[in-house]
């Protein structure tokens, strides 16, 4: 399907949301279904894999540079569908050859056989879902494993051949101390991951711990935000670098289909609830497993919303998710790619400079510092509110 | 021109809720004034404000045509009035239209302080003013009773008076005859020199201003030069006639004793005073009717836009607004907290939220109120005099030879039981206790003296809940008397922010500088840095609270690529940023300057 040469392509990443789950953790709002029917699971696989072949036929000039299985589990749906999905995008699309393809994963569902056949199929990142070290508080979560199962899987994971291992945590756990979460990093470190991701939990309206969030002491703003700049400074001590609000990774191991979230780069999603950005809009298919199935197969809607990013809310959406990195604002780009000045947004930043939230890099770039970006959604808030009334820069005849 | 004899000009009296307006509704019906049909309720009242608050604020009138049982035809000139000691001045003048006045009581509430001081008003005009009593047909009626109270407490007779209910039309007839019977036909001539009283008027978009007259003397016609004796200002009469509930009827003239309108080309309702004489250029009256007063606004408040883009759009919703109501001042006023904005002048509490309201509603503006204050008089060392109506013209307490506020005589009327509460009340609101006069044998009358400003705020509230809504209020101001007042600023990290500043009583100082403080840390939201909050009198601090800095604002998890959802969090988080105004360093909602306002609700 080449049409161009592969230099001239566009990158593209995908996204597949697999929305089956042994059990629900009790602050996931992430749409999974805890099915184990046969008719679903197979309903799923054939609408995503006839969703996947119509797309592909639309993005010739496309080259698919990352892959990723999220969910819900994966690992729980099984190796079978996985490879059956993956094999259906090398079909439809041009698939780079060091194309970074990413399964998310459980521990108490990593199986040898299913890591082997993986691996065999060219997975080759794996993100290990395992949040934290004591047993009681996984418990409460709703996990369905332990610490020892998370130790174990990392070892197979490692035994298979995976080189490049991400391990996701949670802090601010019910009953979860400061010293609690510096034991968990510290216990996890031992473990060696390439990529480490540390997400503050936050209670999400509609989960089972929206209802009793006030009885299972919750860490408070304040110590969340402690245990926050702890990590940052324990995993920079380990020599894990961060480059995003809650990502860490050592030297070479950002996570670059992620990435493409915060750089505004293209990327389709397929399955129930999955998200795309795609030929300037973007668009989400409907949380509903069965609509989904049957809208695939009459070729009805599956769409919930669809929307044209205007250009000047593309610059807004430029400062949302770059000022997400460590890499920051580029003043330059930003000027020419959305013809605003950047003057305006400067002046503030160098406010928060003075109280030690931002920084100015020497090459010109701004960029939130940890205690920024534990404040980040008040800046960037102030900075969205300064780009609405700035003015377009003419442009030089 | 109908004949002196055949006409009667009244005016219906009332306190809120005793069923004015539904009385009024059932007449005009009655004359069948109203196609029924399209007939929607309390006519008069047209106002959209009006009906929600079921009271009655700018004063409308219509012309009648009744056929008696005499078998004779009638004009009946009704005048509305508007139902609030805001307004008072407004009522005098529409009485002063009037040769008698219904007066409208409840059946089960009896006599209240409103109604009192609405039938002296009346009486003090000159008028005959006859008993109505309403709402007949409710359980807790006791007609018997109240017509011994009309009799007792304000020495009528109303022995006679009809028992009606004007929400189920019982009796409407029986009103109506006796409003030919007892109300005396108009005196006057009208070949003598013009004298017509302004009693309202109206900003119509195609003709100018209406405005609404009761000839006293002579004859008007389209065509002459009129002058307004008050203002000095001329205008050729384009037209005149009389106000049916359907419309303006032109006519070829107006007549003394006639009750009509005039339409002279007049821009805004600032050159027609309510209480003004017209006379002819060519054949002008010796000298004005009685009873003219300028209208003096007595609380100020800043009014500015919350979008300080606003701006012009507010100016222009004032002028708007001005051109309907004569009695609302503006002039412009910047502050350094919140740019540019006016100062505007209200007759009382309640038309200062009115005015408010409109312009949100009518103008689809959202503002940012200061708190209302009233017009202090200071005398400075050297001599010199101030009306202060703003806190930050206020001098520096080291040049205040005398500072002087208004006072009023507040009249309080409630059941027996409640005068403890009521005592209480105006005590902590500092009133000066003068009497107290048994009505009856269980409702008394307490008479104080106090400062305005004790008033304006929330006094007319904590009267009702004090009284379980039976105490009720009229004021009049007797003029300034010495005070001892300081005022209190309000800093925000650090930065005095001047439009939360204020005059009060020092010795209420301390415990309201406390009270602000804590509200406004309730209503500030925290920033990425501490915000001390602060009072102060002169350099002096006297109360702190402290905002603690924001820790935690953020999306941890950005994950997926569902970036519409967090896009729209964060654009609902600058839109709320938008109704903040920044002091120095310190974003402050509008909400917080309302707090700071409903101080005393607590």
């Amino acid at each position: 399907m080449a049409l161009l040469s592969r230099k001239n392509k566009t990158p593209l990443g995908i996204y597949i949301h697999v929305p089956f789950c042994r059990s629900k953790c009790q602050y996931c709002d992430f749409y999974s279904l805890t099915t184990k029917e046969d008719s679903l699971h197979d309903g799923y696989l054939d609408a995503v894999c006839s969703h996947i072949k119509e797309a592909g036929a639309l993005a010739p000039n496309y080259l698919v540079d990352t892959i990723y299985f999220g969910g819900g589990t994966p690992s729980f749906f099984g190796a079978e569908g996985m490879a059956a999905i993956l094999t259906v995008i090398r079909k439809s699309f041009d698939v780079a050859r060091d194309a970074e393809i990413t399964f998310e994963a459980n521990p108490d569902s990593v199986s040898d056989r299913l890591l082997r056949r993986l691996r065999s199929e060219g997975f080759n990142r794996v993100s290990l879902g395992i949040q934290c070290d004591n047993d009681d508080i996984l418990k409460k979560l709703g996990r369905p494993h332990s610490y020892a199962q998370a130790v174990n899987a990392v070892k197979r994971i490692r035994k298979m051949g995976f080189k490049n291992l991400s391990l996701d945590l949670m802090y601010g756990l019910p009953g979860q101390s400061l010293q609690a979460w510096e034991h968990t990093l510290q216990n996890v470190l031992k473990l060696q991951p390439e990529h480490i991701s540390c997400y503050g939990l936050k209670v999400e309206e509609g989960t089972p711990l929206y209802e009793y969030q006030d009885c299972c002491n919750l860490a408070d703003d304040d110590t969340q935000a402690d245990m926050y700049l702890s990590a940052i400074e324990i995993l920079r001590q380990h020599g894990y670098r961060q480059y995003e609000i809650s990502n860490f990774c050592r030297k070479g191991h950002v996570s670059r289909h992620n990435l493409k979230y915060w750089n505004g780069g293209e990327y389709l999603g397929f399955g129930p609830d999955a998200s795309s950005d795609f030929g300037g809009r973007r668009f989400a298919i409907i949380r509903d497993l069965q609509g989904y199935i049957a809208g695939i197969r009459s070729g009805g809607q599956v769409l919930r919303e669809v929307q044209e990013v205007p250009p000047r809310e593309r610059a807004g959406e430029y400062l949302m998710m770059r000022l997400r990195t460590v890499s920051g604002l580029d003043p330059k780009e930003y000027e020419k790619r959305y013809l605003l000045p950047f003057g305006p947004l400067q002046k503030a930043l160098e406010k928060h400079k003075e109280q030690g939230l931002a920084v100015k890099t020497f090459d010109g770039r701004w960029h939130l510092t940890p205690n920024g970006f534990l404040v980040s959604n008040s800046i960037i808030s102030d900075l969205l509110l300064i780009q609405e009334k700035c003015k377009p820069i003419a442009r030089r005849r | 021109m109908t004949e002196l004899s055949k006409i009667r000009n009244f005016s219906i009296i009332a306190h809120i809720d005793h069923g004015k307006s539904t009385l009024a509704d059932r007449l005009l019906e009655e004359c069948d004034a109203i196609d029924q049909r399209i007939r929607a309720e309390q006519l008069l009242d047209s106002m959209e404000l009006e009906k929600e608050r079921g009271i009655t604020i700018k004063a409308t009138a219509a012309t009648l045509s009744y056929t008696a049982d005499d078998g004779e035809t009638y004009a009946l000139n009704l005048i509305d009035t508007p139902g609030h000691v805001d307004f008072n001045y407004e009522v005098s003048r529409s009485l002063a239209a009037c040769e008698g006045a219904i007066l409208v009581v409840d059946a089960s509430q009896g006599v209240e302080a409103q109604t009192l001081a609405n039938t002296y008003l009346a009486i003090d005009a000159g008028l005959e003013v006859l008993p109505v009593i309403n709402k007949i047909d409710l359980p807790s009626a006791r007609p018997a009773e109240v017509k011994a109270e009309i009799e007792d407490i304000i020495g009528l007779p109303a022995e006679d008076s009809p028992e009606i209910s004007a929400k189920n039309g019982i009796n409407i007839h029986s009103v109506l005859e006796m409003i030919v019977r007892d109300v005396p036909a108009p005196a006057g001539n009208r070949d003598a020199p013009l004298q017509a009283l302004i009693f309202d008027s109206q900003y119509d978009a195609y003709r100018g201003v209406i405005v609404y007259v009761r000839i006293k003397e002579g004859t008007i016609r389209a065509g002459q030069d009129i002058k307004m004796m008050a203002t000095g200002a001329v205008y050729k009469v384009v037209e005149v006639g009389t106000m049916s509930p359907a419309g303006l009827i032109p006519a070829d003239a107006l007549g003394a004793g006639e009750v009509g309108y005039i339409t002279a080309s007049i821009k805004t309702v600032a050159d027609t005073q309510v209480g003004d004489t017209i006379t002819t250029v060519e054949n002008p009256a010796a000298e004005p009717l009685p009873g003219y007063r300028p209208v003096q606004p007595m609380v100020f408040s800043g009014v500015y836009p919350a979008d300080g883009a606003k701006y012009q759009d507010l100016r222009e919703a004032l002028e708007k607004l001005k051109l309907n109501d004569a009695s609302m001042t503006y002039e412009l006023e910047s502050s350094i907290a919140l740019g540019f904005g006016f100062r505007c002048g209200f007759l009382g509490l309640l038309h200062m939220e009115i005015i408010q309201e409109r312009l949100e509603r009518e103008y689809n503006l959202d503002l940012i109120t200061t708190a209302p204050n009233v017009v202090y008089r200071v005398t400075k060392n050297n001599g010199e005099v101030l009306m202060v109506d703003n806190p930050l013209d206020y001098p520096d307490p080291m040049e205040i030879q005398l500072a002087e506020e208004p006072f009023v005589k507040v009249n309080l009327m409630a059941p027996q039981e409640y005068v403890g509460n009521i005592m209480d009340l105006a005590t902590s609101r500092r009133g000066e206790f003068k009497d107290m006069v048994y009505l009856d044998a269980n409702r008394v009358e307490l008479h104080y003296e106090m400062p305005l400003n004790e008033i304006i705020y929330d006094f007319f509230d904590a009267l009702k809940s004090r009284t379980r809504g039976y105490g009720s209020l009229d004021y009049e101001l007797i003029g300034y008397r010495p005070s001892r007042l300081v005022k209190l600023d309000i800093l925000l990290n650090g930065d005095v922010v001047d439009a939360l500043s204020f005059i009060l009583f020092a010795d209420n100082a301390y415990p309201r500088a406390r009270k602000i403080c804590e509200k406004l840390k309730e209503n500030i939201p925290r920033a990425q840095f501490e915000i001390p909050v602060q009072a102060a009198i002169g350099g002096k601090i006297i109360a702190r609270e402290t905002i603690k800095a924001l820790r935690k604002d953020v999306l941890a998890k950005c994950y997926g690529g569902d970036i519409t959802r967090k896009k729209k969090l964060l654009e609902k988080q600058k839109e709320g940023k938008k109704r903040m105004r920044t002091f120095g360093t310190v974003a402050v909602p509008s909400e917080a300057f309302m707090a700071v306002l409903k101080l005393d609700e607590d």
